[in-house]
């Protein structure tokens, strides 16, 4: 305790020590605060898209007198609202849609559009909470211990502190942890203010604390390895940097390549062509090409299932849906290539410990690839209730009600 | 200045003897050559491959057989956009856009199917380029070499020894000046081939050129630092303390401060959010598929008396074609407004984004990259631009089609009768009415012109350094 | 009487080149005992082994009659060390860095305390707050002896003590040192300094190449005789 006590005293002289922990904690304020924005930002938007939603939907029921039309105009927004960590880990949200409005046309027509933000965020990526635990803490981590003996080796001073201390333990272990402890506190004091403000699950930030811990700790054992070696502290730190450089930067990037590589993904514009070309070849081809594999699939309205017309509403969706049908096997095959490609990634992660702090982070916040495809699921799933409303007013085709649509499914986020 | 040259060779050598030196050269040497060669490789094939889907894309579109018109606007069209040659070192925002968009009647798509949604997800950083090697790993490289150039004399004691000599501060800052501005030299050497490549692929003398001046100007800017802390810095570990600091400011975080300042300073609506609030004033335009909504009421009105005609089944034409037409008009000026509503709000924002260039050296070569390789963001946008004229030309041919080749009563009866409805087919010869379209990047000078300021700022950090350099040299003492 | 530090046929090879070679002598209690050699005769190395920096490759270094490899702890906590132009923390003042050393090695001492033993050193009593890296060589040196006085040992090992110090400050740290030493502390330095090893020690051991070649003592009641000790130290330079 004494000890512990000695070094703080000591470390608050250190003008080099302070101003990078000093550098940490400026730069953890600007990151949560920065993302408290974002997702309340986010938040705001769903908040008045819902509203709007709703208007605009009520509004384009009002003025038909078909359930058909009324169905074709009839959006329907779904949205993944961030979660209450979201703000430490923005991740897939800058890539990945977390809004979509569908309506009862295709579903593979509108899932896969893009509610595109500005491209060079993608680019450049955010100053999240998660990037700077992952890949600059352990920089500032290095640049505070990296000399610890060296640096009063060359000083002059090093036997003397040993052999004053008598033991090397008592003197390094308070010396780094203290610097250690300072430095996991500048950066999660603002972390753990914004998860308060956010009022995010205690597990969760508990877990997340223990992940920039356990990430820091694994640093911290890497800069022992190399800082006990001799060396002018110069050297160390161009060998510490190597390391991180590889472990952060490189290792990520080839691993992500690699993966890329042998885990192919089908091209996604091959599925929107496909459903396309279904959809629109169907208005030339027989009513039956149609209607055999919708009723196959949905044998319930074989006894509606006629078309005597040449345009008719229940024939219409049936294409719509049998275009999504075409398409199922290389849309199944983009979705598991997606979710092959993150659980190479997980294990490729255990490389890196950047790798694996970030996505530690975005499994938390739910803001991974998961996550993402989860959102999607559930959209599809919706879309699936709102065929199964429709259906039986398309089909059966009773006389137009529009109270009918009090009914309409609404799509309900996960708790 | 052969005193400068003798000093600089000394330090060549010094380098060239040295382990770490050449372990750590070796290994982004290596790094910079298979990221190079892949994706000069895997541009080389995107091109080809897009190149081809756009002209098998047209090719679909002009066999469709015998339709109605507004099928065929239903049907739509692709429009692809290939990498110009210097993407092979820049790919820029190709990787989070997408490349294709598909064109249809009444509605302006998304860039589909961006590379970055189905990718690995690692963390914080996209795969490696040409360019994020020069922009984030060569700086590293030159400080590890670099930051003892004029300390090391310090330590050793001979920069007493040089002083003493009656060698003057400012030649001797010169001399390692150039050793610097020598490796700086060599690191040139991998872009400047990928430009040279990318010469030879098409690409104009000015902007390849420019490319390799702008990474020299960049590694410049470094090379002054370090020389700069070298001469205001007392220690050797100190020196490395605060560049590795400058490095970590200018290449991680002050870039992504940028996104985050220009994020919050201007609210951008994602498109789903804007096509909303469009939707309802779109829905005052009226359906162009139902001529009888009566929002074209006014219209109506004008055509009856332009053609002295009772009701529109008198028309010389089909007033459904009529409607259609007019109607995609308005609803793609209104389309338009709000697109380039969004994408002026999206420039400010990479405006303020570049504005943190003159924090951050890294943020403004990156800027000039993208821009000069045409992989930018404003060329992005441009792309979105001609593909728009593009669906709006085919689609406004096809309602002229409407208008001119079939008839009212034919047009109005399709849904009831099949008979009618063979006659509401035109012929499939029609279809050559679609442009073809090929998508290539800005004039070069255009490009120079976008990417001076950026340019600029790394000219002026580097007169700053260089005066740093000079007021550091003149108070050198041992 | 148990020898206070004690060197056994200490051999010492780093990286295959023989830097001690069969090296004995003792320290007994309330003795001065001076080391004297030229530039790499292994004087500081030997300091070090006691120390437990360095093991010894054949032989032994006791301290108390312990062998310090059992019991380097033990070893350290008997020492108070005093390395080559010692350098205390630039950024610190001499007391901070005085309070900090000490608290390092478990010992509480008074501001008071702190005083009397810069006082016995001679330094200024104004420099005495002011961060130490506008101190000269010399006062550096003055604080670093007020830290091997303050940590209270029965042992002060010191390397090249005086260096830095002007003449008045060495005779001065010569009296200090003979009053530690009438009190019952043993003192092992290391210095190239003929007359000064002369003027202080009790005993002279002369090494060179690793080897201890002379060995010089004072009769009782009177000083070793320099001339001696500076011809023995030259003939076996020029050999």
């Amino acid at each position: 305790m004494t000890a512990l006590l000695r070094e703080a005293r000591f470390m608050l002289r250190d003008r080099g020590a302070m101003v990078w922990i000093a550098l940490a904690l400026l730069l953890s304020a600007a990151a949560t605060g920065f993302g408290i924005a974002e997702v309340r930002d986010q938040r705001a938007t769903i908040a008045v898209l819902l509203e709007e939603d709703a208007k605009d939907r009520a509004n384009a029921i009002s003025k038909y007198d078909a359930w058909g039309d009324a169905a074709y105009d009839a959006f329907h927004l779904t949205y993944a609202p961030p979660s209450k960590l979201a703000f430490a880990a923005l991740g897939q949200r800058d890539t990945a849609p977390w809004l979509h409005r569908v309506r009862m046309l295709a579903l593979e027509g509108q899932i896969h559009e893009a509610d595109t933000r500005n491209a060079d965020f993608g680019l450049i990526g955010r100053f999240d909470f998660a990037f700077l635990a992952a890949t600059v803490a352990p920089l500032l981590l290095i640049l505070l211990l990296h000399d610890l003996r060296a640096g009063e080796r060359v000083a002059g001073r090093h036997d003397l502190l040993v052999a004053t201390a008598g033991r090397a333990l008592r003197l390094w272990l308070p010396r780094a942890g203290m610097r250690f402890a300072a430095l996991a506190l500048a950066l999660l004091l603002p972390f753990w203010a914004g998860a308060l403000v956010e009022g995010a699950p205690a597990l969760q930030v508990l877990a997340a604390s223990g992940l920039v811990l356990g990430a820091l700790l694994v640093w911290w054992l890497i800069v022992e390895a190399v800082g006990r070696r001799p060396g002018t502290p110069a050297a160390l730190l161009a060998a510490l940097v190597g390391i991180w450089l590889a472990l952060a930067l490189i290792l990520p990037a080839v691993a992500k390549t690699a993966i890329e590589a042998s885990h192919p993904v089908p091209d996604g514009a091959e599925i929107l062509m496909l459903q396309r070309e279904a959809v629109n070849d169907a208005w030339d081809k027989p009513k039956a090409a149609t209607m055999e594999p919708f009723l196959a699939r949905h044998p319930e309205w074989r006894a509606h299932g006629t078309v005597d017309k040449p345009f008719e509403w229940k024939w219409y969706y049936a294409f719509q849906q049998v275009g999504d049908m075409q398409a199922e096997p290389i849309v199944r095959a983009y979705r598991e290539g997606r979710l092959a490609r993150d659980r190479a990634a997980g294990i490729a992660a255990f490389l890196s410990p950047a790798s694996l702090v970030e996505r530690g982070f975005e499994r938390l916040a739910g803001t991974d690839t998961q996550a993402m495809i989860g959102y999607e699921d559930r959209v599809r799933a919706f879309h699936a209730e709102l065929r199964a409303f429709h259906y039986p007013l398309l089909f059966r085709d009773p006389p137009y009600d529009p109270l009918a649509f009090e009914k309409l499914p609404r799509y309900q986020p996960p708790r | 200045m052969s005193a400068g040259l003798s000093i600089a060779r000394e330090e060549w050598r010094l380098w060239a003897r040295s382990r770490v030196v050449l372990l750590a050269g070796v290994i982004v040497a290596v790094l910079l050559v298979v990221t190079s060669a892949l994706t000069a490789l895997r541009v080389a094939d995107e091109a080809e491959a897009r190149a081809a889907r756009q002209a098998s894309a047209e090719a679909t579109f002009l066999a469709q057989p015998d339709r109605h018109p507004h099928r065929m606007v239903h049907y739509g069209h692709y429009a692809f956009r290939t990498p110009p040659p210097l993407a092979a070192f820049d790919p820029g925002v190709d990787a989070v856009t997408g490349q294709s968009i598909f064109l249809e009647g009444h509605r302006q798509n998304t860039a589909m199917f961006a590379d970055a949604r189905a990718g690995a997800d690692l963390g914080g950083f996209a795969g490696l380029t040409p360019a994020n090697i020069y922009q984030l790993l060569l700086p590293l490289l030159l400080i590890i070499i670099g930051h003892g150039v004029l300390l090391r004399e310090r330590e050793s004691g001979t920069l007493a020894v040089l002083l003493a000599q009656g060698q003057s501060a400012l030649t001797l800052a010169g001399g390692k000046a150039l050793a610097l501005a020598g490796v700086v030299g060599a690191f040139l050497l991998p872009v400047t081939a990928l430009a040279a490549y990318g010469a030879a692929r098409g690409e104009p003398a000015l902007t390849a050129a420019l490319m390799v001046a702008g990474y020299g100007l960049y590694l410049a800017v470094w090379a002054a630092l370090i020389l700069a802390v070298s001469l205001w810095v007392r220690q050797r570990s100190v020196a490395l303390g605060v560049l590795i600091f400058v490095w970590l400011l200018t290449a991680l975080v002050v870039p992504r401060l940028g996104i985050n300042a220009g994020s919050a300073a201007i609210d951008a609506p994602g498109k789903i959010e804007s096509d909303l609030v469009m939707l309802a004033e779109q829905r005052k335009l009226g359906d162009g598929h139902n001529a009888a909504d009566p929002a074209f009421a006014a219209l109506q009105k004008q055509v009856l008396e332009q053609y002295g005609a009772e009701k529109v089944e008198e028309l010389p034409m089909n007033w459904r074609g009529v409607v259609a037409g007019y109607s995609e008009k308005k609803l793609t000026d209104l389309m338009n407004q709000y697109a380039e509503k969004r994408m002026a709000q999206e420039a400010e924002q990479s405006r303020i984004v570049t504005l943190f260039g003159f924090a951050s050296p890294t943020l403004a070569v990156g800027a000039a990259s993208r821009t000069l390789a045409g992989t930018d963001l404003a060329t992005h946008h441009r792309f979105l631009r001609e593909a728009e004229a593009l669906r709006f030309d085919f689609v406004q041919g096809l309602n002229d089609l409407h208008a001119t080749k079939l008839t009212f009563a034919d047009d109005a009866k399709r849904s009831a009768d099949p008979e009618a409805e063979k006659r509401t087919r035109v012929n499939a010869a029609a279809w050559r009415l679609l442009d073809d379209f090929r998508f290539v990047p800005d004039p070069a000078a255009a490009r120079a012109a976008r990417a001076a300021l950026p340019l600029a700022m790394l000219l002026g950090w580097l007169v700053l350094l260089g005066g740093a350099i000079v007021a550091g040299a003149r108070r050198l003492r041992p | 009487m148990i020898p206070a530090l004690e060197a056994r046929s200490l051999s010492l090879v780093r990286d295959g080149t023989t830097v001690l070679e069969d090296v004995s002598f003792t320290v007994a209690p309330g003795e001065i005992y001076a080391l004297l050699g030229g530039n790499g005769a292994g004087k500081s190395t030997t300091l070090l082994t006691f120390l437990g920096f360095l093991a010894p490759s054949c032989g032994s270094v006791l301290v108390n009659g312990r062998a310090v490899a059992e019991d380097v702890d033990g070893a350290r906590s008997a020492i108070a060390y005093l390395p080559e132009a010692a350098s205390l923390y630039g950024h610190l003042d001499a007391y901070e860095n005085l309070g900090y050393f000490l608290d390092l090695a478990a010992r509480k001492v008074s501001r008071a305390a702190m005083d009397e033993a810069l006082d016995q050193v001679a330094l200024p009593r104004e420099a005495r707050g002011r961060r130490m890296q506008s101190y000269s060589k010399g006062m550096r040196q003055k604080t670093a002896i007020a830290l091997a006085l303050l940590r209270d040992t029965p042992i002060l090992l010191l390397d090249e003590p005086t260096s830095g110090l002007d003449p008045v400050a060495i005779d001065e740290f010569h009296d200090m040192l003979k009053g530690l030493a009438d009190a019952g502390r043993s003192v092992l330095m290391v210095t190239h300094d003929v007359y000064g090893a002369c003027q202080v020690a009790d005993r002279v051991g002369l090494l060179r190449g690793g080897r201890l070649v002379g060995s010089f003592e004072a009769a009782a009641g009177e000083r070793i005789d320099t001339e001696t000790v500076h011809a023995a130290f030259a003939a076996r330079e020029a050999a």
